[in-house]
């Protein structure tokens, strides 16, 4: 049986290989390529194709797990538990929103694209150490 | 958990001089391990000893259960046919199981018959590597794997033995001197250096606790961090920093990829990254 | 480790057995062809060493000139070539080629690896000295009673030696290719290490009995027999034993070059006022005590050899 998504790697992005895969599934979830019950590829089929170390896999399925999206079944593989509803997209119109204002009076205040994304991601970063802190 | 590699306090002479000095480091089983250093930090003669082919001149070195090893350059008997090769494998070692190597070969499509000097680089490096997972290790130790490889070769090197940890839950030991090679397969970290250990720990969690740092120069010294390694202009100051407190807001920072944490420690060699002393267990 | 002896060394095995399987036809046919040839030619009690059969002794000589150029070669030749093709590769060509890596990190010990491929190879090596010592045997009767002691090259190729020389030419190889780490160099060291031995312990046999002591006129007469020749000396008169007589005893000319006139004149001018030749030797009735000793220090050596090759391997594997 085929596996139902294929996973890809972008390694110039910065971003931890097991967040990619996370994402990677949420977004299949979002636009209905992903629904509960289909099954995710295993971490061997993963490790097959991407040469990625497996428990990067293992890890991004306990984070699925830990939100709810995905339950490990043993011996028979890790299933979609659930969709992301329509809330979320809900919620990320508005967010949207909310950062092209910020984003205008960055401008306004005379920074540049990179001016601007360097600001971004120092406050993400920022944000989410203080979580794990 | 027990521990795939413990070594305490490990020193190997060479010559007049120590290739090794007050090595002390414990490596979770299960692990895929990178070894980075530059050359001539003590790598090879480090993975020597873990696999017994030296003996330390000082401190202890423990590994659990079977260990296999792939040499530098791959060593195999070039007038010895494929089968051959399988043979003394199965002579050799009583763990040994024929079907994984017979199965292996057959799917990378290298025929039995074939003497190995006739084989390709890549194709030799498969041969060598299925003479280790054959042996069905608990640990798996690899000098320099990709060294030598074409691009291709390396990928099916790492896809080989990526699928077999996936497979068999074993903890691997791979030595490179070009970190960006191991970065996607590797979840804990042991940087050597001069024949000591600076760095050793699980790679997400040093990510986690280091930042780079980019910001006025002023305020360098005002900074609520360990810094680990920094440049300055007239201006600015970049810095690699570890445990960072509060941050004043001018300060720009950013995740460190594994490149800039290995050369920020390789270049500031005092300073070490290294576990806190665990309890021993009687 | 049976199959991985046998495999890894089946080349110097076959070549060996194969070398000796052609010695042994060449050594066959010849001492046929020449037993009917004296059979049809020699007088009764030839060839020997009776003046009578000269030119028999010299047809024979020049018929089987290249074989005998090879016997000859063949004492110190043969265990060289075992020393630097079957023991300086064992180590030497494991070093060179990284495969010590590969080989000694298998489940097998290094004790056990290095054991096995001594004690199987040192073996082979022993067989195939005391097969080249029963080819020499069976052939050399034919060619007459040369006597097998006197002579250095004979004494080796007989009896118990070749196996004795064999082992220890190869021990010297694998502790050669121990210590160097390189085939070429150990190949060297065999070569010099077996030629040196081999004029050592000639010499050093002089002391493996007490010699015998013979008093006589007529000195030549003993040193042409199968007889190893320990010291000279004189008995005057008064049977007081001395180095060299007295000077003036008689009128001592000195030969010029290869002649021998003058002193043959001297010694009968000795002989004829009483004094005579003492002549210490060993007779050919110590051909096998000779043979053991010689056995015994060789396979000493051996074993000393396999331990430093085991010291030094199991100190630094890589």
């Amino acid at each position: 049986m085929l596996p139902v998504i294929e996973f890809h790697l972008n390694k110039a992005s910065g971003v931890s290989t097991y967040l990619q895969l996370v994402h990677q599934v949420k977004h299949a979830l979002r636009l209905g390529m992903l629904v509960p019950g289909d099954q995710l590829p295993t971490a061997r089929e993963v490790v097959e194709r991407l040469a990625i170390n497996p428990n990067t896999v293992h890890k991004a399925y306990r984070e699925l797990e830990r939100e709810g999206l995905a339950m490990g079944r043993p011996g028979m593989g890790t299933f979609v538990q659930r969709s992301i509803g329509g809330a979320a997209l809900v919620d990320h119109a508005r967010l949207r929103s909310g950062l092209a204002a910020w984003v205008l009076e960055g401008r306004k205040a005379g920074l540049d694209q990179e001016d601007l994304n360097a600001i971004f991601s120092s406050v993400v970063v920022e944000s989410f150490r203080e979580e794990t802190a | 958990m027990n521990n795939a590699v413990e070594a305490t306090g490990l020193g190997v002479r060479y010559r007049r001089s120590w290739a090794l000095r007050d090595c002390s480091l414990a490596v979770p089983a299960g692990r895929v391990v990178a070894l980075v250093g530059p050359n001539g930090a003590g790598k090879t003669t480090l993975l020597h000893a873990v696999v017994g082919l030296l003996s330390p001149d000082q401190g202890r070195l423990t590994t659990s259960g079977e260990v296999a090893f792939m040499a530098q350059d791959k060593p195999l008997y070039g007038d010895f046919r494929v089968a051959e090769m399988l043979r003394f494998g199965r002579r050799l070692n009583p763990s040994w199981d024929g079907e994984i190597a017979t199965e292996r070969l057959a799917t990378l499509g290298i025929p039995l018959k074939r003497k190995v000097s006739t084989l390709s680089g890549g194709e030799q490096a498969q041969v060598a590597l299925v003479m280790a997972l054959a042996k069905r290790p608990e640990l798996l130790v690899l000098d320099e794997p990709l060294a030598n490889l074409d691009p291709l070769a390396r990928h099916d090197v790492m896809r080989a033995l990526m699928t077999s940890v996936a497979e068999r839950g074993l903890t691997v030991l791979i030595s490179s001197h070009v970190v960006a090679d191991l970065e996607d397969t590797c979840d804990w970290i042991v940087v050597l250096n001069r024949g000591r250990v600076q760095v050793s720990g699980d790679i997400e969690s040093l990510r986690t606790e280091h930042l780079m740092l980019t910001g006025p120069v002023e305020l360098a010294d005002r900074l609520d961090a360990t810094v680990i390694g920094a440049s300055y202009t007239d201006r600015q100051a970049t810095l690699l920093v570890r445990s960072a407190g509060t941050l004043d807001p001018r300060w720009i920072a950013r995740q460190v990829t594994l490149d800039e944490l290995v050369m920020g420690y390789l270049r500031s060699p005092e300073a070490a990254a290294l576990p806190a002393p665990v309890v021993v267990q009687a | 480790m049976t199959w991985l002896t046998w495999r890894q060394h089946r080349a110097q095995l076959i070549t060996t057995a194969g070398l000796l399987i052609a010695l042994g036809v060449l050594l066959l046919v010849s001492g046929r062809e020449a037993a009917a040839y004296i059979a049809e030619h020699a007088p009764a009690g030839c060839p020997g060493p009776d003046l009578a059969c000269g030119d028999l002794n010299a047809a024979i000589a020049e018929r089987y000139n290249a074989i005998y150029t090879v016997y000859g070669w063949l004492p110190i030749g043969a265990p060289a070539l075992i020393g630097a093709f079957w023991g300086a590769p064992l180590l030497g060509k494991e070093f060179e080629r990284g495969t010590n890596k590969l080989a000694w990190t298998q489940a097998v010990s290094l004790r056990r690896w290095l054991g096995v491929k001594l004690a199987l190879l040192a073996v082979a090596v022993m067989l195939g000295g005391l097969a080249l010592s029963a080819m020499v045997s069976a052939w050399r009767p034919i060619f007459g009673d040369r006597g097998s002691f006197g002579n250095l090259g004979d004494f080796n190729m007989l009896g118990v030696a070749p196996a004795a020389w064999w082992l220890f030419a190869f021990m010297v190889g694998t502790a050669a290719g121990a210590v160097l780490r390189r085939t070429l160099p150990a190949m060297a060291v065999v070569v010099a290490v077996v030629s040196v031995v081999t004029f050592g312990l000639f010499s050093l046999s002089d002391h493996y009995a007490e010699p015998t002591r013979l008093v006589t006129a007529d000195a030549t007469a003993t040193y042409t027999g199968d007889v190893r020749l320990v010291g000279k000396a004189w008995v005057d008169p008064t049977g007081t034993e001395m180095g060299s007589p007295p000077q003036g005893a008689c009128p001592r000319g000195t030969d010029v070059g290869r002649a021998n006139a003058l002193q043959e004149a001297y010694e009968r001018c000795l002989v004829d006022k009483g004094y005579r030749h003492v002549v210490y030797l060993h007779g050919p009735e110590q051909f096998w005590r000779f043979q053991w000793t010689d056995a015994a220090i060789l396979f000493a050596g051996s074993l000393l050899l396999a331990g430093l090759t085991a010291r030094r391997t199991t100190r630094r594997r890589a």
